[in-house]
């Protein structure tokens, strides 16, 4: 009785584990961020190196999750860490907006033609103020 | 890309009389897109570029008056091939009309610019800023990214701390950077000269918006039942 609960058990992590990263993947491909990146540094040949890198993270980031090991490591590893965090969120954000049309369509409604690339500073710079202002002020108050 | 040719009709006829002459060939491309003013009279060489036969011929053909364009028409008209050719071998039934190209001209009516007030491109600045600004904050306490970090701060350095700033300053710079970075917007000249994926997007809806006028402002792309 008891191997076949653990096998069930087994079995049901291993599927929902399963559900969650064919979703994860089925996300990263659909906002296309891999191949902007690999666009950007012409590294078009290392795209397979990129899957694997996203693959390592996701199971590196969910064993850390789970198991609550602690490194002892400097506190400053954080600052390469959090600005690696921030460019991924940033691009992902980016994506979205691209995927949902924002855009063009703000441009042909308004006429914004020229503009844009203001309109697209006002984005980036919003999500940076509104960031800092949750982590510095924000969170004092609402806990 | 799509060839039509007036050639066969025309040798039919000739053969039929019995005469047996050298039609000259007229090739004609219509132009993808073209912006009048408005009530002017859109001629052939405006639509079309046009090569073949000798000078005096192109440029008479050149000035072969298609449409004026009328208040009705709005923004769009469709020049039409058929229209085109039609006018051609009005002017000169014997010559050899080969097109090539798109098979229709979009003809845009450029009224006068509606000038884009300081004030509401400010309003619309402020608006995408305080609302990115907020959706940013939405999403921290959706995912409950505060105490993400706290975890992680204490996971790498083995302390607890409340508001962990060490990562999250840098955090959201890079979210900027991000941004800026996915739409290519400081290696655009240096590193290559792709077109940026907000150039591919506004290129593409505008093609889709091409596609649609090309089919329902051509009056002669559909036919209906009541059209007879």
């Amino acid at each position: 009785m008891t191997t076949l609960k653990v096998l069930l058990v087994v079995f049901v992590g291993f599927a929902g584990g399963l559900a969650v990263g064919t979703g994860f993947v089925a996300f990263l491909v659909v906002l296309g961020v891999i191949p902007r990146l690999t666009q950007l540094t012409k590294t078009t040949k290392r795209i397979h190196a990129y899957e694997w890198s996203a693959v390592a993270g996701a199971i590196v980031g969910g064993w850390m999750s789970l198991c609550h090991s602690v490194w002892h490591l400097s506190k400053y590893w954080l600052v390469p860490i959090g600005l690696l965090h921030g460019v991924f969120i940033g691009m992902l954000a980016a994506a979205l907006t691209e995927v949902l049309n924002v855009w063009p369509i703000l441009a042909k409604r308004i006429g914004v033609d020229d503009k844009i690339v203001a309109l697209l500073m006002a984005i980036a710079f919003g999500k940076v103020a509104g960031a800092l202002f949750h982590w510095l002020y924000f969170v004092d108050y609402f806990r | 890309m799509i060839l039509l040719s007036a050639k066969q009709t025309k040798e039919k006829q000739n053969g039929d009389k019995g005469v047996k002459q050298m039609a000259t060939t007229v090739f004609i491309k219509p132009r993808h897109r073209v912006q009048v003013k408005p009530g002017a009279v859109v001629t052939l060489g405006e639509v079309a570029q046009m090569t073949g036969g000798d000078g005096g011929l192109i440029r008479r053909l050149k000035a072969i008056p298609l449409y004026r364009i009328q208040p009705s028409d709005k923004n769009i008209v469709i020049i039409d091939m058929m229209h085109i050719v039609r006018a051609v071998l009005d002017a000169d039934p014997s010559l050899d009309v080969q097109m090539v190209g798109p098979s229709q001209t979009i003809v845009e009516v450029v009224y006068e610019k509606r000038r884009f007030s300081m004030a509401s491109f400010l309003l619309v600045w402020l608006l995408l800023f305080v609302g990115s600004a907020m959706a940013i904050m939405n999403f921290h306490e959706d995912v409950s990214m505060q105490q993400v970090h706290r975890h992680l701060y204490q996971m790498m350095t083995g302390q607890s701390v409340d508001k962990p700033l060490l990562l999250q300053i840098p955090y959201s710079l890079g979210l900027g950077i991000g941004m800026v970075l996915f739409f290519n917007h400081w290696f655009r000249k240096r590193i290559n000269e792709e077109p940026s994926p907000l150039e591919v997007e506004m290129f593409n809806y505008q093609q889709a918006i091409d596609q649609y006028v090309i089919l329902h402002e051509n009056k002669e792309s559909m036919r209906h039942l009541d059209d007879a």
